[in-house]
């Protein structure tokens, strides 16, 4: 729980707190047309980086299915089978 | 655990009990009912959708009230009381506990909603679940959108009595010897989604109470005519109704938490990150609910906090995810009816939420607005989602409930069927509205891709019905007729459960 909280610490301080400027309003026009580039900027940078772990997380899951399923000639027993508290 | 259909019992000493496995029979049994209702109000929408120009249903009007009671009814008849369903059967047994912390309100609440049931489906409102003004204060027909609005109300109430019973019993009738950290993922989902629901249902209970003084002349709160500002009712029932999202999905995550350490032999990898994933959709809940607005003339900067406050959920519920996926890790998966469901809910709960970052974004969310890419966004969230971890759990819960186990290949049959049919009809749906199909429409031009787009979605509407009727059979001849089920293991999987059946509460 306590490495959590110290990753959530340092995740916001990164990625976060940066960006939390943008949520305040715009007060001249050149300012709200930069504002509007840098967030569409950051909109594709994010969709760039979602789709690729995107990618990565649906692989892992279908690589997942079919290497642990039960009858994969591989599959072993877990420790928790027979004797372990799930 | 329990077993009230092994051993008879007259039918109303079930109706009039307040045992928290009675309740949680009853609601399970009525929300089965409305999802088959439900659901055939879906097909009668998808067959007229079918091709252009009238095809079943004779009027729009006839229309817009099939497509608002099936919302209504999936949404607060199904999926909540399916939840609570699920919440009254295991939340006592893994805090410890004899019962839910007050069994009388316990039944009271589930007894609020047939009756409401009964006036939203003999009412027939035409204004959509969203009930917007000006049109619902203006035009809608009376008594339809009376009784809806009665109808909402008592439902409302009842949500709010079951969520103080969840909460007091979770946090104060625990046994000593629990830690809170140590409470099971699903009672802690009932936890997050109960204290969701008491911060934001009285909201819309405000703005249910506005719209009916507004319809019976005596208040003009969303009335334009008279002053009103019909803005103003749509941020009061998105305030509740964006946090109810996250009421319907963390009872459905909860779920899965239930089924996917089973049955892939392994504990959960860590129990820290979900309760600190749940708590944090329970925030960011509140931090989105103008996204459904961005159409309404809000500003640059509205529109900026609440894509951030939206995008803010993506890292609690991509926390979810990791812990799924890091719990099958050297698992050896039994891929049993209940672990398809909650696999494939897992599959569809990505894609949704991948549909939900490009709503959030405001430029693209005037592309996609109110048009066919809302509806197929919705549905993959909530049936491809939800109802997913819903159905998987109903199959998980059957052996305990009725002592009988399921037939495990219809099983299979309907979930692969349901699967299909869902990625079918939800898929299609998104890009029909990106070509430009709006939402809620009763008929539609005779435009090629939209004709062949509208077919297939009903084909894939036709996969999942033929589906549902496997998943009705099953459940009805298995419950009288299925194989008595090996109640220490049902499933064969090994290993102990925290929640031995032996350890059923005593009747009372």
């Amino acid at each position: 729980m306590v490495k959590m909280l110290h990753l959530s610490i340092i995740m916001a301080t990164l990625f976060i707190l940066p960006t939390v400027s943008l949520a305040f309003a715009a007060e001249t026009t050149g300012e709200y047309l930069d504002r509007k580039a840098e967030i569409w900027n950051l909109f594709f940078r994010m969709m760039t980086v979602a789709f690729v772990v995107g990618g990565v997380i649906a692989g892992t899951m279908v690589w997942q299915v079919w290497r642990f399923r039960e009858s994969n000639p591989k599959a072993k027993p877990t420790p928790y089978e027979e004797k372990g508290e799930l | 655990m329990v077993l009230e259909l092994k051993k008879a019992r007259p039918v109303w000493q079930i109706m009039f009990s307040t045992h928290h496995t009675d309740v949680g029979l009853m609601y399970l049994i009525f929300s089965i009912l409305a999802m088959f209702i439900g659901g055939a109000m879906a097909i009668a929408l998808r067959v007229e959708l079918f091709a252009p120009g009238a095809q079943l249903i004779e009027d729009s009007m006839s229309f817009n009230r099939l497509f608002t009671t099936h919302g209504t009814t999936m949404i607060f008849l199904f999926l909540l009381p399916s939840a609570s369903a699920v919440g009254n059967y295991l939340v006592p047994i893994m805090v410890r506990y004899k019962d839910m912390a007050y069994p009388k309100l316990n039944a009271i609440a589930f007894w609020m909603i047939p009756p409401a049931a009964v006036l939203v489906w003999l009412g027939m409102a035409d204004f959509g679940w969203y009930a917007n003004p000006p049109y619902s204060v203006i035009s809608s027909p009376a008594p339809a959108a009376e009784m809806w609005i009665f109808g909402l109300k008592v439902l409302g109430v009842s949500s709010i009595l079951g969520s103080i019973n969840f909460v007091v019993t979770i946090l104060k009738c625990k046994h000593p010897d629990l830690s809170i950290g140590k409470v099971p993922l699903l009672a802690w989902s009932f936890l997050s989604s109960s204290i969701i629901v008491l911060a934001a249902m009285p909201t819309f209970a405000a703005a249910l109470l506005m719209l009916l003084t507004d319809r019976l002349g005596a208040t003009g709160f969303f009335n334009p005519a008279v002053g009103g500002d019909p803005i103003a009712y749509q941020h009061l029932f998105w305030f509740t109704f964006h946090p109810e999202v996250y009421v319907l999905v963390i009872p459905a995550i909860g779920m899965m938490y239930e089924i996917i350490p089973r049955f892939s032999r392994r504990p959960i990898f860590s129990q820290g990150s979900g309760i600190f994933a749940f708590v944090m959709l329970s925030l960011v809940a509140f931090a989105s609910w103008a996204h459904h607005m961005y159409a309404t003339g809000m500003t640059f900067t509205e529109k900026t906090v609440f894509m951030i406050g939206t995008l803010a959920a993506v890292p609690a519920s991509a926390m979810h995810v990791f812990n799924f996926l890091a719990t099958m890790w050297n698992g050896r998966i039994k891929f049993a009816t209940p672990m398809m469901w909650a696999v494939g809910g897992i599959a569809l709960f990505f894609a949704a939420g991948a549909g939900g970052v490009v709503n959030s974004a405001m430029p693209l969310d005037f592309i996609t607005h109110d048009s066919y890419w809302v509806v197929g966004h919705f549905h993959l969230f909530v049936f491809g989602t939800i109802a997913f971890g819903t159905i998987g759990f109903i199959y998980y819960l059957f052996p305990y409930v009725t002592g009988r186990m399921y037939n495990e290949k219809w099983g299979v049959v309907h979930f692969i069927l349901v699967f299909v049919g869902a990625c079918i009809t939800f898929f299609t749906q998104h890009i029909l509205g990106l070509y430009g199909m709006p939402r809620r429409i009763y008929d539609y031009p005779e435009i090629d891709s939209w004709i062949q787009m509208n077919a297939l979605i009903s084909v894939g509407a036709m996969i999942m019905l033929v589906g549902m009727g496997i998943f009705l059979a099953n459940l009805i001849y298995s419950s009288a007729k299925g194989k008595p089920a090996n109640l220490h293991d049902p499933f064969g999987l090994g290993g102990k459960y925290y929640y031995p059946y032996e350890q059923r509460n005593p009747h009372h």
